[in-house]
């Protein structure tokens, strides 16, 4: 009994020295979100409705008729579609949210050691707004009923709200890693591209949706002109600031 | 009983009288015009669960024997049975009749047969619980008649108290469902609902009722027994209202307004006044919502949804299927 506990307090001050470092690392470092496991964003009722629901989508449209035979796939019934306060604005943003949240498993980058070249944010951002479009396919002849929804006056918070994340998303994922006002901008240039390439997408009936890319790449290159021109121009605008300024300090102003 | 009822109404205005002579001698024992809205300011400290341990409970702010909180709700709405509408539509301005549709149009009954696709059930069985004038049945065998082109849903109303059902029954002759299979009455305590099966309902719905339910976590229960997995049970009552200012109006409303509208067009204060006080003692959003998921039911969103600031609120629950 005695030898049998021996060893294994022996293993467990190896052990616990062994961890020790994990731990203070651990602690010293702050709370990263993508470290931790999150929790499930639907309830499981409303998720197994929902995601049956969504299925019948590409033929009844976003309409109750559509939440009606989900419920019953789901095993509920046609009344218990009262589970859902928003209705159909429900099974709208569960698109959303959970096609944002699948996009960190369905673009991986190659690591830069595998490729001699490193691939530049600008096109990972392209790459993931280009996956979550393609995301919309199955359901894009109906995409415009969801857009209507979308706009009614009580909904357009929550769907701006879920417009801001998708962009957050794609950025953070992309590796963006900025902390000065390029945060916002980037941001809501991102934002505004993507609602527009998604109307764009609702009425495109090339093959593949080539229109669509080309579409997305032009407004890429629009706020990269458009990013170009406004660091340009400001830059130009301190500059003469200041050397305004100095002008004036050299002819004796208190400025 | 009747006589014990004029007894206490005399005694009151005995007290009330004498109040006016001799000052603020016991102010608490008489309620009159002047008083209730003060009465109902003042910290009232009522008891947290709805029965307590020597087996009473909450009759408005008076504390009465549980047994007899059942015979004194009977004797209220049996009161109150034949001014009912009009009493209703004088109280919240005609705002009742809002909630109602909104409540009925939200639920969205029937069953569309030209939308839904092939499915072996014909229509839903609604189980309405104090319904007993009707005004729910109708309007939800309307939104499944004329809405979702359903001829098969069916409403049974059910009602503890005979003078309102008999009030229903005799709306219903005005209505096309009086003499169709779709609209039945029957009299049952929401508590002890032995007559309907286990799993037999689809819609479950409480309209201004469950308020006077002298056990209310027990009708949860039995709302939850007899509903089907997917089942809905449905509630629309009083509630808080959110806003301390919006509160203060409504109170000043509800506890002088109130009771003297009864006076002056039903006759009847005491009813009123026990009306006011017990959409006071009813739990808050949030308990009731706790309530709900407490018997088993599957709450969406936020659990309740508030209408007019919180003078009444939607609250639903989901049977897990």
């Amino acid at each position: 009994m005695g030898s049998a506990r021996a060893p294994s307090a022996l293993l467990g001050t190896f052990r616990a020295a062994s961890h020790r470092p994990a731990v203070a690392w651990r602690q010293r470092c702050c709370y990263h979100s993508h470290e931790y496991t999150q929790p499930a964003p639907f309830p499981p009722a409303e998720s197994a409705i929902l995601s049956s629901a969504l299925s019948h989508v590409p033929s009844y449209g976003f309409t109750a008729d559509a939440l009606r035979l989900g419920a019953r796939d789901a095993g509920y019934m046609d009344v218990s579609t009262n589970l859902l306060p928003r209705g159909v604005f429900d099974l709208i943003n569960y698109h959303l949210v959970t096609q944002r949240l699948a996009l960190k498993n369905a673009v991986q980058f190659p690591s830069t050691a595998d490729q001699g070249k490193k691939l530049g944010i600008g096109a990972k951002v392209r790459t993931l707004t280009l996956a979550r479009l393609r995301a919309n396919e199955p359901i894009i002849h109906r995409w415009q009923e969801a857009l209507a929804i979308m706009g009614q006056p009580s909904y357009v918070p929550t769907s701006l709200a879920e417009l801001a994340r998708l962009a957050d998303e794609l950025w953070y994922l992309a590796g963006d890693d900025s902390v000065d006002s390029s945060w916002y901008t980037k941001r809501a240039s991102l934002s505004a591209i993507y609602s527009a390439t998604e109307v764009f997408m609702t009425q495109d009936k090339s093959k593949d949706f080539i229109a669509t890319e080309q579409f997305l790449d032009s407004r890429l290159g629009d706020v990269m002109k458009m990013g170009g021109f406004i660091g340009a121009l400001s830059e130009w605008t301190d500059y003469t600031a200041h050397s305004a300024v100095n002008v004036l300090r050299s002819k004796g102003m208190r400025v | 009983m009747n006589a014990q009822a004029a007894r206490v109404l005399f005694r009151r205005q005995l007290f009330a009288g004498g109040r006016r002579g001799v000052g603020t001698v016991a102010r608490e024992q008489h309620r009159c015009f002047s008083c209730t809205a003060r009465q109902s300011q003042q910290p009232q400290t009522p008891p947290k669960t709805t029965q307590n341990r020597d087996g009473t409970t909450h009759f408005g702010f008076e504390t009465v024997a549980e047994a007899l909180k059942e015979q004194k709700v009977r004797g209220v709405f049996s009161s109150v049975a034949s001014s009912y509408d009009t009493m209703n539509d004088l109280m919240s301005m005609g705002i009742h009749r809002l909630w109602k549709d909104h409540f009925v149009r939200n639920l969205n009954p029937g069953r569309n047969p030209l939308t839904s696709g092939p499915y072996e059930q014909k229509g839903w069985n609604i189980l309405d619980i104090a319904g007993g004038t009707g005004d729910i049945a109708f309007r939800m065998l309307d939104h499944a008649s004329n809405i979702n082109h359903d001829a098969h849903t069916n409403v049974t109303v059910a009602d503890i108290n005979p003078d309102m059902l008999a009030e229903g029954r005799k709306r219903a002759l005005e209505t096309p469902y009086a003499r169709s299979p779709r609209l039945n009455f029957i009299e049952a305590n929401a508590e002890k609902l032995d007559m309907i099966p286990d799993s037999s309902i689809d819609l479950y719905t409480v309209a201004f009722g469950i308020r006077n339910f002298t056990h209310k976590e027990e009708a949860i229960r039995e709302a939850y027994r007899v509903l089907k997995p997917g089942g809905v049970f449905a509630v629309l009552e009083f509630s808080k209202v959110n806003n301390s200012l919006f509160d203060a109006v409504y109170k000043r409303w509800s506890f002088s307004a109130i009771p003297l509208i009864g006076q002056l067009v039903a006759g009847d204060r005491d009813s009123y006044q026990y009306l006011v006080e017990s959409i006071e003692r009813f739990p808050s959003q949030t308990e009731f919502r706790d309530m709900i998921k407490d018997a088993g039911f599957l709450v969406p969103g936020q659990g309740w949804e508030d209408l007019t600031g919180g003078i009444a609120a939607i609250h639903k629950g989901v049977k897990p299927a």
